[in-house]
């Protein structure tokens, strides 16, 4: 018979005796399966914001490798660990059937507890919460929590518990900063509510992809060999005891993992603690490098003069705009820091960044000046950097806990056209959309100058005796209803009560340009068009 | 998914070729009366060619180079005239054309005379005399009706002599003519099998002409689904090309609506009487611009009543409207009776083809027009070059897509493409911009590849390409490309370094 093994940490950082235990071998293998599907999807978390990726863990029994720290037990009184588990219940809207969800899931993550009483996670894990709770390690005791602030861009978010009494006698993690060489632990929890720490080297302190669209941030790489625990979807790295990045993304096969820094950390925190959260800034300009010498004569860069980076697109209504920044112009400085031909500066603790570094760590409304050549002369201008709200963009990339406004017209759905519609479609949307769609959302700063603040779509027709004949039609640009333009959703259902001679007349950018509802009979059939489709609502628009 | 008989023509002949190496000669024995059965030698010989193609498709990669050389069979048929009449396809970018007859050993060289990329039929001229000796020209019958049985003749491939297959008619619809892909006309399909070597060859009903087998769908997507082109199509081909010039299809350049839905017959003031459809566009570039509104709704044409659907009766069949003007040619007037703004009018468009859907269309006999300049190479947007490129780009598959429905052709009438970057250390820092369409060189606006040609024509120390929608603006001193010439014309094989004309 098989004496029991002692509860202990081997080099390989699992306990013998849970090997044998069949459930968790069980729960490991299928999490295998699941993991064959999701790894491609890992390449792909960059593009598609849907958190569909996880933290992918795999047991490879006898094939673990890499160091970890040893990290003995202390059986009479353990020290309570600074993380709870983080249960989320997400369900995102369903943009194909904007009156409906997509089926819920669950996924579990560690939350720090922080010096303000509140938890930190990732926002990827409570995007989209219907319900929040947080476990105690050692106990289990479970609360719920609500999603206090949550940034999409910085991939981050607050919890609250709903008793404030939950977190008692958990110490904060403060926070600090580390550097290229360092060794950050990895925390995880074993079943038992014991801390697992897995080390991992930092190897690169770069701007870098967020798995927000467009998003680039301060972003640390790591290399590290974890293995699965549960819960492992959002994991604190720690230096010398405290918080030192939130894990972002790890990779099983190339061993890679990307983590979101403390300085990033350390902005979010400073802003949630405001009355209100403002976000990561931006100037709204967009560079190229100088190295072409080419170009440096075309832009009248002194010879002589070395770096600087090509002002390619000033956004309009941007913080570089309204400071006078011009297209042509070359950025040499900012906030004093010198920028060579590439875009980067020298950072003091971390070497050759983005300049991207010195305008989004900023304080939201920060004036930050700017030194530049224009025509060769070198002026300084001071822009007022700030976040540009995802629902200022014609095509928002994101909309943030709000359910889709929507009208259902005789079997016409209408509804806003945001990047969420588009990335129904899938991993490849950019491919599988409606082109023309996907045209307008990645060049909408070129085709709309303030003329429409969001666009109406008609999604697509549900038959009904109303809409007969129009069956085919989708994806189509709504420019008008009943003579009256349409800015946003919110025109809708003020251009829906002035029928034209009792006609709904509605318009299109394009083929067929113009068709007709009867007014009287699309509301007389109302009830009957919802009850066929199992619609709860004929329509949802938002107060404005 | 369907194919051009033609090329896959040349997979089948390449197969076949071994087993004709293979062929022995047979030494006839002495004839004896009732021992040896003589093959059979129908007339049908006497009308037929079997035609061999060598071709040289156009090489957008590198368009300073001529192309791959392919060889491939076909079939043709005569006509009065001393005309042979077979599928554009079969001698497209042609080269060199031989036709032979059944029994006779002499191959006799061609000339393609007259070519309708449009509707997919040549006429050749044989350059030889005695080819037309001895042969009968075959008659153009009529539209055979459904279910009715034709024989289709050729020289397809399982050998090398002419064959006959046999089906009846069974469907008579407009389909697209995969040759250009952007044109549709009256097609006929059959169940005789056609093959590749079939194309150009007649198919006939009672001894007369009711088709020109064509193009037909694989075995693995569809079984015994063969078309010909019909002989109203091939007539008015004939009729066309009578002037001694083919002007092609012509078309009212217009986007249509079906007008099935009641409120919206309402709205419009229409009867109830399944009449009529609405305008929903007019190419600028068309010949009913100024002519036709968006929103007029068509009530006839020619005459002829328009139904909801966009469908008209024409000879006692129901067609799509626009085969009345399918008929028709260049100048020839077409009669609308329509509504606007309530009130009944009518108006007369005078027939002309619009250019702009050509861009999207397969484009044959035709050499690649570009320039090469600073190892940049410029080419404009066509089919054949997405083809041949394959590019991935948002903004240069959204121009080329939506180039007629969003009218870009009003503001580029080309579409100029920087295709390719030749790598050298003037150029080193530009890789990034391929696929960039121009939009200005030295501020003066682009909008084909004559203003590029003429912008770099003129003398400037530097030459500033601005891209549209990139805000690097490229730019190219003139004394380093200069002296960059010969270094990237050697390097890269270049014979020449632009071509402005087809």
């Amino acid at each position: 018979m098989k004496t029991p093994t002692r509860l202990t940490y081997n080099n390989h950082g699992y306990c013998l005796d849970r090997l044998v235990a069949k459930p968790f071998y069980l729960r490991s293998l299928r999490s295998l399966r699941f993991i064959m599907n999701l790894t491609a999807k890992i390449a792909e978390s960059a593009k598609d914001f849907r958190p569909v990726h996880s933290l992918i863990w795999y047991c490879c029994a006898g094939l673990l490798a890499g160091t970890v720290h040893a990290a003995p037990v202390n059986a009479t009184a353990p020290k309570l660990v600074s993380v709870v588990r983080v249960n989320a219940t997400d369900q995102g809207w369903d943009y194909f059937h904007p009156w409906t969800k997509h089926a819920p899931y669950s996924h579990r993550g560690l939350g720090t507890v922080l010096a303000n009483g509140e938890v930190l996670v990732t926002a990827e894990l409570v995007q989209d919460a219907n319900y929040v709770e947080l476990e105690r390690a050692e106990s289990g005791d479970r609360v719920p929590a609500t999603v206090d602030v949550i940034d999409y861009e910085a991939d981050l978010a607050l919890l609250k518990p709903a008793d404030p009494a939950f977190l008692k006698g958990i110490t904060p993690l403060q926070l600090t900063d580390a550097g290229v060489g360092d060794h950050l632990s990895v925390w995880q929890l074993e079943s038992t509510g014991a801390l697992l720490i897995t080390d991992a080297l930092l190897t690169t302190v770069a701007v870098g992809k967020y798995p927000a669209d467009d998003v680039a941030l301060l972003c640390y790489s790591l290399t590290t060999s974890l293995q699965y625990r549960d819960d492992s979807f959002v994991l604190p790295m720690v230096k010398d005891g405290k918080l030192a990045g939130l894990m972002l993304r790890y990779d099983t096969r190339t061993q890679d993992a990307d983590a979101i820094p403390a300085a990033v950390i350390r902005h979010f925190l400073a802003d949630a603690a405001g009355s209100t959260y403002n976000g990561f800034p931006k100037a709204g300009l967009l560079f190229a490098p100088t190295r072409d010498p080419q170009l440096r004569t075309y832009a009248k860069i002194p010879p002589g003069t070395t770096g600087g980076v090509y002002v390619t697109h000033v956004e309009q209504g941007s913080p570089g705009q309204a400071a006078g920044i011009q297209e042509g112009d070359v950025l040499t400085g900012i906030a004093g820091k010198k920028i060579d031909q590439d875009g980067n500066y020298i950072d003091a603790r971390y070497g050759k960044l983005s300049l991207v570094n010195l305008i989004s760590l900023q304080k939201s409304g920060a004036k930050v000046p700017f030194d530049l050549l224009r025509d060769g002369r070198p002026m300084t201008l001071d822009v007022a950097v700030q976040h540009r709200q995802a629902d200022s963009y014609v095509i928002p990339p994101y909309v943030m806990n709000k359910a889709p406004d929507y009208y259902v017209l005789g079997g016409l759905v209408l509804q806003e056209l945001s990047r969420d519609y588009l990335k129904e479609w899938g991993a490849d949307w950019a491919k599988k959309a409606p082109e023309r769609l996907v045209y307008y959302d990645q060049y909408q700063s070129d085709l709309f100058h303030g003329e429409v603040k969001h666009l109406v779509i008609l999604s697509q027709v549900m038959p009904t005796a109303d809409s007969i004949g129009y069956e085919d039609l989708g994806a189509l640009v709504v420019t008008k209803i009943n003579d009256i333009p349409l800015k946003s959703f919110a025109d809708v259902t003020k251009a829906l009560a002035h029928p034209i001679n009792g006609f709904h007349k509605i318009e299109f950018d394009e083929n067929p340009n113009v068709i007709y509802l009867d007014a009287a009979q699309v509301s007389a059939h109302e009830d009957d068009m919802q009850q066929t489709y199992g619609l709860p609502a004929v329509s949802r628009t938002s107060e404005q | 998914m369907r194919f051009s008989i033609r090329r896959v023509s040349l997979l089948f002949l390449l197969l076949a070729s071994p087993l004709a190496l293979g062929e022995e000669v047979v030494h006839p024995t002495p004839p004896s009366a009732a021992s040896t059965p003589s093959i059979p030698v129908p007339s049908i010989h006497r009308s037929l060619a079997r035609i061999t193609t060598t071709s040289q498709d156009p090489n957008y990669r590198e368009p300073w180079s001529a192309g791959p050389i392919e060889e491939a069979v076909g079939t043709g048929f005569i006509i009065d005239g001393q005309r042979i009449v077979t599928n554009a396809h079969v001698v497209s970018n042609s080269r060199f054309v031989t036709v032979e007859k059944e029994d006779d050993p002499h191959k006799y060289t061609a000339t393609v005379q007259f070519i309708a990329h449009d509707c997919d039929l040549a006429v050749l001229k044989v350059n030889e005399p005695g080819f037309f000796d001895n042969t009968t020209p075959l008659e153009l019958g009529g539209i055979p009706e459904i279910e009715s049985t034709v024989s289709a003749y050729g020289y397809p491939v399982g050998g090398d002599r002419m064959s006959v297959t046999e089906g009846i008619v069974s469907r008579i619809d407009f389909q697209t003519y995969t040759h250009s892909l952007v044109d549709s006309h009256l097609a006929i399909q059959i169940s005789a099998a056609i093959n590749p070597g079939n194309s150009g060859g007649p198919v006939l009903q009672h001894g007369k002409v009711v088709g020109v087998a064509f193009q037909g769908y694989s075995g693995d997507v569809a079984q015994n689904v063969g078309y010909m082109i019909p002989v109203p199509v091939i007539e008015r081909f004939l009729k066309d090309i009578s002037t001694g010039h083919y002007d092609g299809y012509m078309d009212l350049s217009i986007a249509t609506f079906p007008l099935q839905n009641p409120a919206m017959r309402n709205a419009l003031g229409l009867a109830d009487n399944d009449r009529g459809v609405m305008v929903s566009k007019v190419a600028a570039e068309g010949c009913s611009d100024g002519v036709l509104k968006e929103g007029d709704v068509l009530l006839t044409i020619d005459g002829h009543s328009i139904a909801s659907d966009g469908f008209t009766v024409l000879d006692g069949s129901r067609v799509e409207m626009a085969e009345v003007v399918e008929r028709k040619f260049k100048g020839d007037d077409v009669k609308l009776h329509i509504i606007r703004d309530h009130k009944e009018m009518d108006v007369t468009v005078k027939l002309d083809a619009a250019w702009p859907y050509l861009m999207q269309a397969n484009t044959y006999d035709v050499s690649p027009r570009y320039i090469l300049y600073g190892g940049l190479l410029f080419q404009p947007l066509s089919r054949n070059f997405l083809e041949s490129y394959d590019i991935d780009d948002l903004q240069v598959r959204y121009f080329y897509d939506f180039f007629l429905q969003d009218d870009l052709y009003k503001d580029h009438p080309e579409i100029i493409v920087l295709s390719a970057v030749l790598p050298d250390p003037i150029n080193t820092y530009l890789g990034d911009y391929r696929n960039g369409i121009v939009d200005e060189i030295n501020g003066e606006k682009v909008r084909t590849l004559d203003d590029l040609a003429n912008g770099l024509r003129k003398q400037s120390d530097q030459y500033v390409i601005k891209l549209l929608g990139v805000g690097r603006p490229i730019v190219l001193d003139r004394a380093a490309v200069e002296s960059a010439r010969q270094r990237i014309d050697q390097r890269y094989n270049v014979v020449k370094e632009q071509n402005l004309r087809d």
